[in-house]
């Protein structure tokens, strides 16, 4: 076999001298084509030299192209981390995640907490000279609601954020000027919500809520964010190579940033790269100083001192449809299940990308509550429900066979072609058809559009899904198992956790943080007391670090890696 | 002869149209919205579906987008690039593709004529055997392995080439993917080259023209391989096109700013309107490539142009 191989290598190797010896003319004429092309490239800001710090670029990459620099109209997480990295909002994350003041300095929040008044610094600047005022964001405020742009996360203003008249002007009810934000002066930003929203704050570091400066705007003509000649600056960095879904592109550092003096990084440069392989061998060979790794890779890797493995903020999830299927109806069969689930060997043996067993309806490390604690950093808290037990499977099982009269069950599964999911997915079936004798689980396997749209029209029995937080609240979580909403996949409906829930988000509790922080706990006690999902893992992120690299921070949500405060030690 | 290429031409914009119904009817097929399906909510999807005409019946979007196909707007990006014409899209990245394929035609043309050449001189011999050999593994490998093992060699372990395309050296990160496109047109042409000049080499006219006293090159390159090329271009067409389809995975593989790596993410993100496009860029491509070859044939030999004629 081996022999075999060595012979392939050899005449492949043949193969490719005797192709490189016949390919003189034909290829020289595409070298004259790539020259010309070659000056346009922006290699030259590198060299325009680092204040302080370091010397060079910093080097990353992403797995997806960046689908859009407007962020009004960006939905996803590559764009979001491109479009932060040369546009502050009111406020910013900190390492930890927490909002902390960016063009706001100070804000204040009326006693009845549906009035927020930010104000801006005077020293901010747009990248053309103009200065970054209020008005910049009510125009791009008001972007994000007009049903024209139809954003696809105007949600973000209306349901989230609960900023006044939004619903309305998204329904076309009302006209995008009775948006509930109001430029008192150029300095001063008040804001107005229906109810009032204790994370609003945290808000304020989400694209959807940057600015936009409209003259600049309105000059691009429909391209804005298409070039860097169609993209304004208030931030960190300055885009100079950039094209429509490019695979490549540069950011040098803005001198002209308010706080340029923490800006250590003399620029950014991206490059796209779908294939991990390609990845892992551009990092190992010093081109990238950070890379992404797949499960398998990390077993290469692991003890390695520059692998770290990053919280991603994704739960995954089995949910059962409880409306539709009769057997799943049933609270101990359900309950049967999510004890039969041995997730520690789920993220140990199959995923090894440090993804952690998740125990909780709201996954850990993204929100903290009043008193400062991680909302799930207790995974036991629930063990009475959610555990991996046997005994206590074999229990609910029992009752369960009783009470539906039935020694045996059969259920598809629907899950998404990829990789990890489709492994999850085999291991979740061995466990349950071992404890539980009798139960037999088919795998569905589907594209990940087909499955979300076949488990929103409930065309499912049992489904493995995911949920990424969308804002730094357990309420991210929380407001999907609703009556109706379109993510509570098995319809499943009960009034006293859609009477918490309704408390949290715009009755009595909104102003009493920890009388909601606590409400919340109970809705999630509901949750798995009634498994109504089975949680799994909370996913993480395997990447390789470079040594001399620091400073990079990775949120689970928003703004999943920003660089601003990354420096490169010299090497 | 006019008459016989107008019907070609007519006929051949009359399958393009067929091609695009297809793709319209295919396009509604696909499971799930060019939307984010997980995060919005029904009115939401409405409210871009309306936004982007896509609430109409399906012929009133195939007419309007017929229409606006004639002056030239394609649509805009729905999600892999949002509202970015897709006019703008493709014209900086078809003319990578179609410099990489045509290095990729080029190298695997010549190395493909030299092999099957030295194959046919001195067939039955060891350097045969070698040749077929090659171009065995050239048509049963896929381009996407040569592409990874070639990363692998010639861009990690020897650090000759870019591993990755990258607009600083434009010409030196195109030589791995070309390589690994050229390897199936190469062996093809190896393989069809050594058969045709077998053939040749074994007619009366050669035999007279050896006769005649011509030996060595001049026997083999104005005699036998003129005569042998006149099949193998006709091979080549259908060939030119396979390199476009194989340059999907191998422009993802390289981050090749291409056609290829864009119409792969756009399949995967249901962006139909970049899907149609490329689609229809490919099936055009493939179709005019087609109809000059037929029409070629007919100049070249006139009793295949009589013969389509009467059966016509």
């Amino acid at each position: 076999m081996k022999k075999a191989k060595a012979g392939l290598a050899l005449t492949m190797v043949a193969a490719l001298l005797l192709g490189m010896a016949g390919c003189g003319s034909p290829t020289d004429t595409s070298t004259d084509a790539g020259s010309g092309a070659d000056s346009t490239a922006g290699s030259s800001a590198a060299s325009s030299g680092a204040s302080s710090g370091s010397t060079s670029d910093l080097n990353v990459m992403l797995e997806t192209e960046v689908e859009s620099l407007d962020p009004q109209i960006a939905t996803d997480g590559t764009s979001f981390e491109v479009i932060a990295d040369f546009t502050d909002g009111l406020m910013q994350m900190d390492a930890s995640g927490k909002a902390v003041p960016a063009v706001a300095q100070t804000y204040d929040v009326s006693q009845d907490g549906k009035t927020y008044t930010f104000h801006l610094r005077k020293d901010v600047k747009w990248s053309n000279g103009d200065p970054v005022t209020a008005k910049d964001f009510v125009f791009g405020w008001q972007r994000a609601v007009d049903p024209a742009n139809a954003s696809e996360y105007a949600y973000m203003l209306s349901d989230i954020g609960q900023v006044k008249n939004a619903q309305d002007i998204i329904d076309k009810k009302a006209d995008k000027s009775t948006l509930g934000v109001k430029a008192v002066d150029d300095y001063t930003l008040q804001v107005e919500l229906n109810v009032p929203v204790s994370f609003f704050p945290s808000l304020m570091y989400f694209p959807t809520y940057y600015p936009i400066n409209e003259k600049f705007f309105e000059s691009c003509g429909g391209k804005y964010g298409t070039s860097p000649s169609t993209t304004l600056s208030n931030g960190a960095f300055v885009l100079d190579t950039y094209e429509p879904a490019a695979t490549s592109f540069h950011l040098s550092k803005n001198d002209k940033y308010y706080d340029a003096s923490k800006i250590k990084l003399p620029g950014l440069s991206y490059q796209v790269i779908k294939d991990s392989q390609q990845a892992l061998m551009s990092y190992q060979a010093g081109t990238l100083d950070t890379t992404l790794l797949n499960g398998d890779q990390v077993d290469q890797v692991k003890d390695d001192p520059s692998y770290k493995s990053v919280g991603a903020g994704y739960l995954w999830y089995i949910a059962p449809n409880i409306s539709k299927i009769p057997a799943l109806a049933n609270q101990n069969l359900r309950l049967a299940m999510t004890f039969a689930l041995n997730r520690e060997s789920i993220t140990a043996d199959v995923l090894k990308d440090g993804s952690t067993p998740t125990y909780t309806a709201v996954p850990p490390q993204f929100a903290t509550g009043p008193d400062g604690t991680d909302f799930s950093a207790d995974q036991k808290k629930f063990s009475a429900y959610c555990a991996y037990d046997t005994a206590k499977a074999q229990d609910y099982y029992a009752k369960a066979k009783k009470e539906l009269n039935a020694s045996s069950f059969r259920f598809k599964m629907t899950v998404d072609a990829d990789d990890a999911p489709q492994k999850v997915a085999q291991v979740v079936k061995e466990q349950v058809e071992k404890t539980l004798p009798g139960v037999t689980i088919d795998l569905v396997v589907e594209p990940k559009k087909q499955r979300v749209e076949d488990m929103q029209d409930g065309n499912f029995e049992l489904g493995l899904t995911r949920w990424g937080p969308d804002y730094a609240d357990p309420m991210t979580y929380l407001g999907m198992w609703v009556t109706k909403n379109s993510n509570n996949y098995g319809s499943w409906s009960n009034a006293d956790y859609d009477a918490l829930i309704q408390k949290c988000t715009s009755g009595d509790f909104c102003t009493k943080p920890t009388e909601r922080w606590n409400a919340m706990f109970d809705a999630e006690k509901i949750v798995l007391e009634q498994a109504v999902i089975f949680p799994l893992y909370t996913q993480c992120n395997a990447e390789m670090v470079n040594s001399g690299i620091t400073g990079i921070e990775y949120h689970p949500v928003a703004l999943n890696r920003v660089y601003k405060n990354a420096s490169k030690a010299d090497s | 002869m006019k008459k016989y290429a107008l019907r070609r031409i007519l006929l051949s914009l009359f399958t393009l149209l067929v091609i695009l119904l297809v793709l319209f009817v295919l396009m509604q097929l696909m499971p799930g919205s060019p939307f984010n399906d997980e995060k919005l909510n029904a009115e939401q999807k409405a409210n871009l579906y309306a936004k982007y005409g896509l609430d109409q019946p399906i012929f009133v979007q195939f007419f309007r987008y017929v229409g606006n196909m004639l002056t030239g707007d394609f649509g805009v990006s729905y999600n892999i690039s949002k509202n970015t014409p897709i006019s703008q899209l493709i014209q900086t990245r078809l003319p990578i593709s179609i410099a990489i394929g045509g290095m990729a035609v080029a190298l695997g043309t010549l190395v493909g004529l030299v092999l099957g050449i030295i194959a046919a001189i001195w067939h039955d011999t060891v350097a045969d055997t070698v040749a077929t050999v090659i171009s065995v593994i050239g048509v049963s490998v896929p381009s996407y392995v040569f592409a990874l093992a070639l990363s692998y060699s010639f861009g990690f372990r020897l650090r000759w080439f870019p591993m990755l395309f990258t607009a600083k050296q434009i010409f030196a990160s195109s030589v791995l993917p070309s390589v690994s496109l050229s390897m199936f047109t190469m062996a093809s042409i190896a393989r069809f080259t050594r058969s045709e000049m077998l053939e040749v080499l074994g007619s009366d006219y050669m035999l007279l023209a050896e006769s005649k006293g011509i030996s060595g090159p001049a026997l083999i390159f104005r005699h036998a391989l003129r005569n042998a090329l006149i099949p193998i271009i006709t091979v080549l067409a259908p060939l030119i096109v396979d390199l476009m389809t194989g340059s999907l995975v191998v422009e993802k593989i390289f981050s090749i700013p291409g056609v290829g790596s864009l119409l792969v993410t756009a399949i995967q993100s249901n962006d139909y309107n970049v899907v149609i496009s490329l689609s229809f860029i490919y099936s055009a491509m493939y179709i005019g490539i087609m109809l000059a070859v037929d029409i070629l044939y007919g100049i070249i030999d006139p009793r295949i142009r009589l013969a389509k004629e009467e059966n016509a």
